[in-house]
């Protein structure tokens, strides 16, 4: 249930064991993803063990933040704190360049929602939520 | 077929009313289901000696899981019916109906308990159905909720957006499927839209809730319950109706990574779900007289239709704007309205209709000589499952 009269704030990201270096990379401006040296292989959300070979040892790699709109939705009716006021707000699920199908939520931003349309280039910018916490998010890259 | 096809049958069918926002206790609906499934298969409450249910709460979000009110337990059940001491076997899973039902199946073809009830009871929870009102997202929200995908509808209007992309499909083709499901479900008294028809117009013109998803792209949350009695299939052959054996099973353990950002996740677990589905019964798409694929977003048609090879990739929507899948097309799909029509009783609405058809007992929207039917619940990815059920204990 909502709590009325509190504040609209949109929900903070908890860093945990597995996906405290996204985060920590994010907080400087980095895009890092976990990516399995064994098998070649990047994993998004992050996981414990690599979900092609198994192994525990994964680690967190720079990417180049270019990305497409694999698809996307416009939202126009959520009652979540922080969010009715942006309606509509665009939630692309974005698939980085690194990998086929390596796929990531984040808002389209500096668009019009009228105007995203899937395999759109994109580039990776940063939202600041908190001291701790910047966001990843994706607007059109215009060099494509 | 494996050596479990036609082991066990669903012997008995019982709803409660489908209102929304009741005053009633979820306990009661929970109750009125139970006793309509006993009573439908010649059996008594005292008869009932093994309980199987999903106890989740239906909602998204941060809300409350009142026993009675918001989730109706095996424990509570047992109370309900008076059965406390005599409950020989019981299951509670997480996830969907399919998962329980087949655990109900196997446990009374192997005599672990005699009869089995097996019910899901879901509310309107108070406020709106998805309220993610938690300041801090941990685990698997951390990578969703922040960016105010916060919706399950949200999650699965992005794969109607890749299919129309990808396929060349159109609101209008899903349109198609609307009203066509609108109008089966006007052949349907339990429904909870049963008396209220709608047009092409109505869906092209409704509120979008997650652009290309509108209203009526989400099934409607009501307040209610379904429940099963199941049988070995030796004590099925005695009982008030005629059985529907269980001759088909399927469970996938298909990953959904990322909750559901990938949404080719779905028809990568439906395709491989489908696949044992058909090699544990036997049987073919070509078998199947009536489909009951799972609905509680339109999307999910689509995903089951090419998921378990009724048509190939990306031709689900021309088919369902055929007219194929129409009462008197040659796939007869969700005749009852399911989810969309019916009510979201997460699957237990195609368990019950594809019971019902394949026993004759489907009343005006009865599909002729209806041998085998399927039902699939799910997104085709982690918790989804399938059922055949079959005339004829040997398929
Ligand atoms: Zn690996």
């Amino acid at each position: 249930m909502s709590s009325e009269g509190a504040p609209a704030i949109k929900p903070v990201p908890v860093p945990d064991e597995v996906t405290a270096p996204f985060w920590e990379a994010a907080n400087r401006g980095v895009l890092a993803i976990q990516h399995c040296e064994a098998c070649d292989y990047y994993v998004h959300p992050p996981e414990a063990l690599c979900p092609r070979c198994q192994t525990p040892d994964l680690e967190f790699r720079e990417v180049s933040g270019k990305a497409r709109v694999y698809t996307h939705t416009v939202v126009r009716d959520n009652v979540t704190a922080g969010f009715a006021e942006d309606e509509p707000y665009v939630i692309g699920i974005i698939e980085l360049i690194e990998q086929e199908r390596l796929v990531l939520v984040a808002n389209v931003v500096n668009v019009g929602p009228e105007d995203v349309r899937i395999g759109m280039p994109l580039r990776v910018t940063f939202e600041r939520l908190t001291e701790d916490i910047a966001l990843p998010q994706f607007e059109p890259d215009g060099e494509d | 077929m494996d050596g479990f096809s036609g082991r066990a049958a669903i012997v008995g069918v019982g709803y409660s009313k489908l209102e929304r926002r009741s005053p009633r206790p979820l306990a009661h609906f929970a109750r009125e289901a139970a006793e309509a499934a006993t009573a439908d298969a010649g059996l008594t409450i005292d008869d009932i000696d093994g309980l199987g249910t999903i106890p989740n709460i239906a909602a998204y979000g941060n809300t409350g899981d009142l026993e009675g009110i918001d989730i109706v337990t095996v424990p509570k059940m047992s109370q309900l019916l008076g059965r406390e001491h005599d409950i020989r076997w019981h299951v509670q899973t997480p996830g969907l109906c399919p998962d329980t039902i087949m655990a109900a199946a196997a446990a009374v073809a192997s005599g672990a308990c005699t009869y089995a009830l097996v019910w899901r009871a879901v509310n309107v929870p108070k406020g709106r159905y998805s309220d993610f009102s938690l300041a801090r997202a941990a685990g698997e929200h951390q990578f969703r909720a922040p960016y105010g995908f916060t919706m399950p509808a949200a999650w699965q209007s992005v794969a109607l957006r890749k299919y129309m992309h990808d396929h060349g499909s159109t609101r209008e083709d899903m349109a198609a499927f609307i009203v066509q499901n609108r109008e089966n479900t006007q052949l349907n008294p339990k429904a909870y839209w049963h008396g209220t028809p709608l047009t092409v117009e109505d869906y092209l013109d409704a509120p979008m809730v997650a652009d290309p998803f509108c209203l009526y792209d989400c099934d409607i949350p009501v307040d209610g319950c379904v429940a099963v009695v199941l049988a070995s299939a030796e004590r099925a052959r005695d009982l008030a109706q005629p059985p529907a054996y269980i001759t088909g099973h399927a469970q996938t353990t298909w990953p959904t990574r990322g909750g559901f950002t990938d949404s080719e996740n779905m028809w990568d677990g439906g395709t491989a779900m489908g696949k044992k589905l058909w090699a544990s019964a036997g049987l073919g798409p070509d078998d199947i007289d009536v489909a009951m694929l799972y609905d509680g977003f339109s999307i999910f048609l689509y995903v089951w239709l090419e998921a378990l090879g009724f048509v190939k990739r990306g031709e689900a929507a021309n088919y369902i704007a055929s007219g194929a899948t129409a009462l008197d097309g040659e796939l007869p799909l969700n005749t009852s309205g399911c989810s969309l029509g019916e009510g979201r009783l997460h699957g237990m609405a195609q368990i019950a209709e594809a019971v019902l058809q394949v026993t004759g007992r489907a009343g005006a929207r009865q599909i002729e000589g209806a041998a085998h039917t399927v039902a699939t619940v799910g997104a085709g990815s982690l918790a989804s499952g399938g059922l055949i059920f079959s005339r004829e204990a040997r398929a």
